[in-house]
């Protein structure tokens, strides 16, 4: 199998298995909705309001959720199957593109949902031609979360308060991904270019890819 | 430990020449007396800069080498930037009450930039802490402090990609926009500091040194239930 055979295959296992458990369609999706309605909850009925902040949250919710996406609990391998990955021989950076794969296709998902849970609860005034670069700032900051969360995931592997910890790694480090995808649109609305932010996007994808897979050898060692 | 003295001593005579001459340097016309603050603000900024390059670069070599010297050096390298750079957050907010008016300005991303980097490393020390083996700690630790100072780019060249508040480089190789005693003054702290932090380095580096001879020489039969050494125990 060639190293692309490898990581689509892990791909392909890995979204098998998130189909079973159903952790993102069955719970981080509903939470991640209920966080949308919440909030204009708590900000009174002011339409202008909700309106306003309709897109901000829509990123801030996004990442902080689509966080928990990449840290599913299927992306958790137990040392077994981890073995069994060694004695396969399974190349560890095939393993990373793998589950970055997957997870991306997840994250990526998952946030198409929620946008258009915002824009259906929240009415935002969107510029007209908002739908190509948003979704494509979408997909960079979906691929570039589940990149950091593959990351921190096999960082904090085995340990209690998994969960917890690999999130607070994350959350700071996704903040250029914040800014690009928030940035991007607010470009759109201020009709300048949107290039630095993709660029900023594109960039923080490509160095995370680099480390995973530079590191990958490491870090299989390091989530034993 | 000697060597921690010595280096300590020379740390805290550098400390005072630099206090002196903060004290003694002239203050900017419109900033009055808050213009001291930058020979604090700026100088713990730097160190912890070193200090995060510092980690990345032990922790590389830790990866490559698997010595224990290059994880005690990240840990106490981390350890001493995180101290430097909330300083450095906590005189910078001085200052900004002073001077802008207000202690944060989200119109400054290099105070929003420097705070999610205190935080990156604050989930560092987390992570050590959750981590009981101490190999396993070293290898996931060393992963992180490798990531982890990409950080370190982002937050200095803030103030020049993003429009900002926050006033750029000061000294830059076409001169400085100071007077040459505020200059001097800024050079001499950024000097003492760098030794302040050799000192407080290399003195948690012997802490680390002397908990994992402690460590080693317990049983290995837990700590509620170790067996008492030789030397604690008295002569019947």
């Amino acid at each position: 199998m060639t190293f692309w055979d490898q990581a689509v295959e892990i791909a392909r296992v890995d979204l098998r298995i998130e189909r079973r458990i159903g952790d993102v369609l069955r719970i981080i999706l509903p939470f991640a909705i209920i966080a949308v309605l919440v909030i204009p909850l708590a900000l009174g009925v002011n339409l202008a309001a909700i309106s306003q902040v309709g897109p901000a949250l829509f990123w801030a919710i996004g990442v902080l959720f689509g966080m928990q996406v990449a840290l599913r609990q299927a992306a958790d391998d137990r040392p077994e199957r981890r073995d069994l990955y060694s004695l396969l021989g399974v190349d560890p950076a095939a393993r990373f593109v793998g589950r970055s794969l997957s997870g991306s296709i997840l994250t990526a998902g998952f946030m198409v949902v929620l946008l258009v849970a915002t824009f259906v609860l929240y009415s935002p005034r969107l510029p007209t031609g908002w739908p190509g670069p948003v979704i494509l700032a979408l997909l960079l900051t979906a691929v570039g979360l589940t990149e950091l969360g593959t990351l921190a995931g096999e960082v904090t592997s085995g340990l209690r308060s998994r969960t917890a910890l690999a999130s607070l790694i994350i959350a700071p480090l996704a903040i250029p991904l914040v800014i690009g995808g928030s940035q991007t649109l607010e470009s759109l609305t201020r009709d300048t270019s949107i290039l630095p932010w993709l660029l900023l996007l594109v960039a923080t994808d490509l160095a995370l890819a680099v480390a995973g897979v530079a590191l990958a050898r490491p870090l299989e060692e390091a989530s034993r | 430990m000697k060597r921690v003295r010595i280096l300590m001593a020379i740390a805290a005579a550098a400390m005072v020449a630099g206090l002196y001459l903060t004290l003694t340097s002239p203050t900017d016309r419109l900033q009055g007396e808050f213009t001291r603050i930058v020979n604090i603000h700026a100088p713990s900024m730097w160190v912890a800069f070193l200090a995060f390059g510092v980690t990345a670069l032990a922790s590389i070599l830790w990866l490559v080498r698997k010595t224990d010297r290059w994880d005690r050096l990240a840990e106490a390298s981390v350890e001493t930037g995180v101290l430097f750079t909330a300083t450095g957050l906590f005189t910078g907010m001085v200052w900004g009450q002073a001077v802008w008016g207000r202690a944060w300005d989200w119109a400054d991303p290099r105070m929003a930039s420097t705070a999610v980097m205190f935080f990156v490393y604050i989930g560092y020390l987390a992570l050590r802490r959750a981590t009981p083996d101490p190999v396993m700690r070293a290898r996931r630790s060393a992963i992180l402090g490798a990531i982890a100072v990409f950080q370190v780019p982002l937050v200095y060249f803030s103030v020049n990609l993003f429009r900002s508040l926050h006033q750029t480089q000061s000294i830059r190789p076409d001169g400085a926009t100071m007077p040459d005693e505020m200059v001097i003054a800024l050079l001499v702290n950024f000097f003492a500091f760098t030794l302040l932090y050799v000192a407080l380095t290399a003195a948690r580096v012997e802490v680390a040194k002397a908990e994992e001879a402690k460590s080693s020489e317990r049983v290995p039969a837990g700590d509620a239930v170790a067996t008492p050494l030789l030397s604690e125990v008295e002569d019947v």
